[in-house]
């Protein structure tokens, strides 16, 4: 009874300190898509394979989205032709590289900010690097979902519409080729500019509700787990993980597929394993936990064939393993 | 009839939705203005819980306004794991939880499983050593610390020691010693971590029970002492340690910020 208590407080304490965070992220995510004219952004984007790869990793920065946000925009990049290698890296970096993540990780870990400052290269490097694979293939058509590719008909645009940046404009069906983005069909923010504010503010309001308490029911689920490992789990079994360099690395990338909680709030959960775990594995769950999880999974199913998802994760968990190895032999 | 059915399932959504902003808002303002916010995180970050607290109020109460005056906008889906409801209801019992039953202080059970003593090795950061201030106005944790940059216990043989924490038996120590101890928080209750220093009594340590809270005068001396370690082998040795020779203990109520903080 005393143990589950323990366990009760650490739950909560996980959720206090989380909550003030995932808000902050979901109102900005919420507000953002208001604010951010994708159709300039789009125009603004170099075509270079490399330099585009680094800049789609960096667009995180202008749209704060966790893992729930950034597949439907990825989606969108890719449906007004933005390079596959701009879009992936986008996707893969977005949810780390943004602005309350870099705070909320500083937060937990400013008595350590080598795991901050390598979270954000590492996770850079490896979206440029991936992007810059993906760039080879010239076709964007072999990396998607066959039934997206060929109508360019965004299988789950229907349940989307909601949001005016995730719209999908008019698509001729059957034609197997996509109408160009177009000026008058673009963001739905144009056209209501002036016409109607109180619209605007419900569709951020419903949003903003939804993300809450979607995401805020993931946290639970994720600070649940934390807490009962950390009360219930005997310390020899969590040790004896945690303190080989190698398996400590492994097991915190397992844990990070398996809990699929946001990215804004994902240190305050890897800072539970911060005094039994190496700094590299800590580094490896902040790492890859924001690029995999099984929500993401699904809706990326919808864009990519799963042949490509495989390559992706694949690629992603080894330059993770490797990277963090790399920290861990000469900086942890 | 279906449709019907479908707006009252959307209702209850909503419902559930705006409760349960409303009584997360609650519970944060009910830990600020309680204080217990000290029990789950760091101070420091007091005004983003407060802050937060009042933020999920206004939205609670925007969406209850919206529910009453009958302006539900259609729920658009959105693509998700959980079932729709799952969240705002998970949310909402939670919260409920929080309300009902207080946090609870971190007791001796947890300092043994997580290792008293030094600090954990990941947490060590050098610390500037400050002779400026004086040994008797050290608190526990500035004596660990100081301990930890300038680690030669005869070099504090002597000093004056008054120091306030938790009591700890550990088994490995004499039977006329404690360890008082304090758990030090970095963000939250999940990184908190026990530090503690051995004080040597003049008689058998039954006398204050685990937990109980006792503020202790003494001087610091140099012995040798079995040191249990927790983190990787269990191997106890002997090892040189700063003492504090209690010479006056009181017993204190359980203080309302139990916690140190970095």
């Amino acid at each position: 009874m005393n143990q589950l208590h323990d366990a009760f407080t650490l739950f909560l304490s996980l959720l206090v300190e989380a909550m003030p965070f995932l808000l902050l992220g979901v109102l900005l995510s919420s507000g953002l898509l208001f604010l951010i004219s994708e159709k300039q952004l789009i125009a603004k984007l170099p075509k270079n394979p490399l330099l585009g790869s680094i800049v789609g990793s960096c667009i995180g920065f202008l749209f704060p989205v966790c893992e729930c946000g950034n597949v439907p925009v990825a989606r969108r990049l890719l449906l007004a032709r933005v390079p596959p290698s701009v879009a992936i890296s986008f996707l893969l970096a977005a949810p780390t590289i943004n602005p309350i993540v870099i705070w909320s990780t500083w937060i937990a870990f400013g008595d350590r900010p080598s795991i901050v400052i390598f979270r954000v290269l590492f996770s850079s490097a490896i979206a440029t690097i991936v992007g810059c694979v993906f760039s080879i293939q010239p076709d964007t058509r072999e990396l998607l979902q066959t039934s997206f590719a060929k109508r360019m008909k965004p299988i789950v645009d229907v349940k989307l519409d909601r949001s005016p940046l995730l719209q999908s404009g008019t698509f001729l069906l059957g034609q197997g080729k996509p109408i160009p983005f177009d000026d008058s069909l673009s963001v739905g923010v144009q056209s209501d500019n002036a016409s109607n504010l109180k619209t605007k503010w419900q569709l951020f309001f419903t949003n903003l509700l939804q993300e809450f308490s979607e995401l805020g029911g993931m946290l639970i689920f994720g600070s649940a787990i934390a807490a009962i490992i950390q009360v219930f789990v005997p310390r020899e079994i969590i040790l004896g993980l945690g303190h080989d360099t190698i398996t400590s690395i492994v097991a915190m990338m397992l844990l990070a597929a398996i809990v699929s909680i946001c990215s804004t709030v994902d240190s305050f959960f890897a800072l539970s394993f911060a005094s039994t775990f190496t700094s590299g594995s800590l580094l490896a769950f902040l790492v890859f936990g924001p690029t995999i999880d099984i929500k993401s999974i699904g809706l990326m199913a919808s864009i990519f064939k799963p042949k490509i998802i495989i390559y992706i994760f694949t690629l992603v968990a080894q330059l993770t393993f490797i990277f963090t190895l790399a920290y861990s032999y000469f900086l942890g | 009839m279906r449709s019907k059915s479908i707006s009252n399932k959307q209702k209850i959504f909503s419902w559930l939705e705006g409760l349960g902003l409303l009584a997360w808002g609650t519970l944060l303002l009910k830990y600020s203005f309680t204080g217990q916010y000290k029990l789950l995180i760091h101070p420091n970050y007091f005004s983003l819980v407060l802050g937060s607290g009042i933020v999920l109020i206004i939205l609670g109460t925007i969406k209850v306004k919206s529910i009453l005056n009958n302006k539900l906008q259609k729920n658009s889906e959105h693509i998700s794991l959980f079932p729709p409801g799952l969240g705002s209801s998970l949310l909402l019992l939670v919260a409920i939880a929080g309300l009902i039953i207080p946090p609870k202080i971190l007791t001796s059970q947890t300092a043994l499983k997580r290792g008293v003593g030094d600090l954990p090795l990941t947490t060590i950061q050098p610390q500037a050593f400050r002779t400026a201030t004086k040994p008797e106005e050290r608190s526990l944790i500035e004596w660990i610390r100081t301990i930890n940059a300038y680690p030669e216990p005869d070099a504090y043989s002597g000093q004056p020691a008054n120091i306030t924490g938790f009591v700890l038996h550990l088994p490995e120590l004499p039977d006329n010693y404690i360890m008082l101890s304090r758990f030090v928080i970095t963000c939250c209750a999940v990184d908190a971590y026990p530090i503690g220093i051995p004080v040597k009594l003049d008689a058998s340590r039954s006398n204050y029970p685990v937990d109980s809270w006792l503020t202790v005068e003494g001087i610091a001396i140099a012995e040798t002492l079995p040191v249990k370690d927790r983190i990787e082998t269990n191997a106890i040795t002997e090892k040189r340690s700063v003492v504090i020779e209690a010479k006056a203990i009181e017993t204190i109520p359980t203080p309302a910020d139990p916690y140190s903080y970095r």
